[in-house]
């Protein structure tokens, strides 16, 4: 599953993939996986792309399944 | 001159497990392979070839104690199988008949011997099914004793 929200928080704030990538110290290709939901990062990689984005895990990372939304 | 190699990882952690993924793939397939090119030269050159094996024989079998030693440190028997007496059994009967196929058709191309490759074939199956047999459950209560160690050692 496609990770749009960290697509949208990085364009948000105008960073590049590459940009982001050097910041956090991965490769391009490790942060276009991510948001192409090709590759689970590990809890320490999503803490440091929360940071360079100034959003949280949840903002992120989490993913409201259809029951929760029932509940709601 | 420049240095060639880096105390520092140059990989991230997408392209470490990619990595050894494809680490992974290598090692089983110089396994198989190393099986494959043993049992070739077995058929080609008979018992007779079997000095011209040493080296892939020697490669072989410390692949193969490395890789049972790594997963019984860590606590793994199987993806997929269970380590209980009924695949023991399973695993024992299938390997030693195919063992046993192998030596046979080895002994009846250096001895051109039907009599004395059903007789190898035979003798094979009844040896090699009880040494795996008592082997594998051997390594099994090895296995169970330390997952138990482990478990323990987690709780504490």
């Amino acid at each position: 599953m496609k990770n749009l929200k960290m697509k949208f928080a990085r364009i948000e704030q105008d960073i590049s993939q590459i940009e982001l990538a050097n910041r956090i110290g991965v490769t391009r290709q490790t942060i276009g996986m991510i948001e192409a939901g090709d590759y689970n990062p590990s809890l320490k990689l999503c803490i440091a792309i929360c940071k360079e984005l100034g959003k949280t895990l949840d903002d992120l990372f989490w993913e409201v399944d259809s029951d929760e939304k029932d509940k709601k | 001159m420049r240095r060639i190699r880096n105390k520092k990882n140059n990989l991230d952690e997408m392209q470490e497990q990619k990595l050894l993924h494809v680490e992974r793939n290598g090692a089983w397939l110089a396994f198989w392979g190393l099986l494959a090119v043993m049992i070739v030269q077995l058929l080609i050159f008979g018992f007779e070839g079997t000095e011209r094996l040493v080296g892939e024989w020697v490669v072989f079998m410390c692949l193969s104690i490395y890789i049972a030693v790594g997963s019984i440190r860590i606590g793994v028997w199987d993806r997929k199988l269970e380590a209980n007496a009924k695949t023991n059994l399973l695993l024992s009967i299938v390997a030693s008949f195919v063992s046993a196929m192998v030596l046979a058709l080895v002994n009846y191309r250096t001895y051109q011997a039907v009599e004395a490759a059903v007789a190898t074939f035979v003798m094979n199956v009844i040896v090699l099914f009880a040494v795996l047999f008592i082997c594998l459950t051997c390594v099994t209560q090895i296995y169970k004793k330390r997952l138990a160690k482990l478990e323990q050692e987690e709780e504490e």
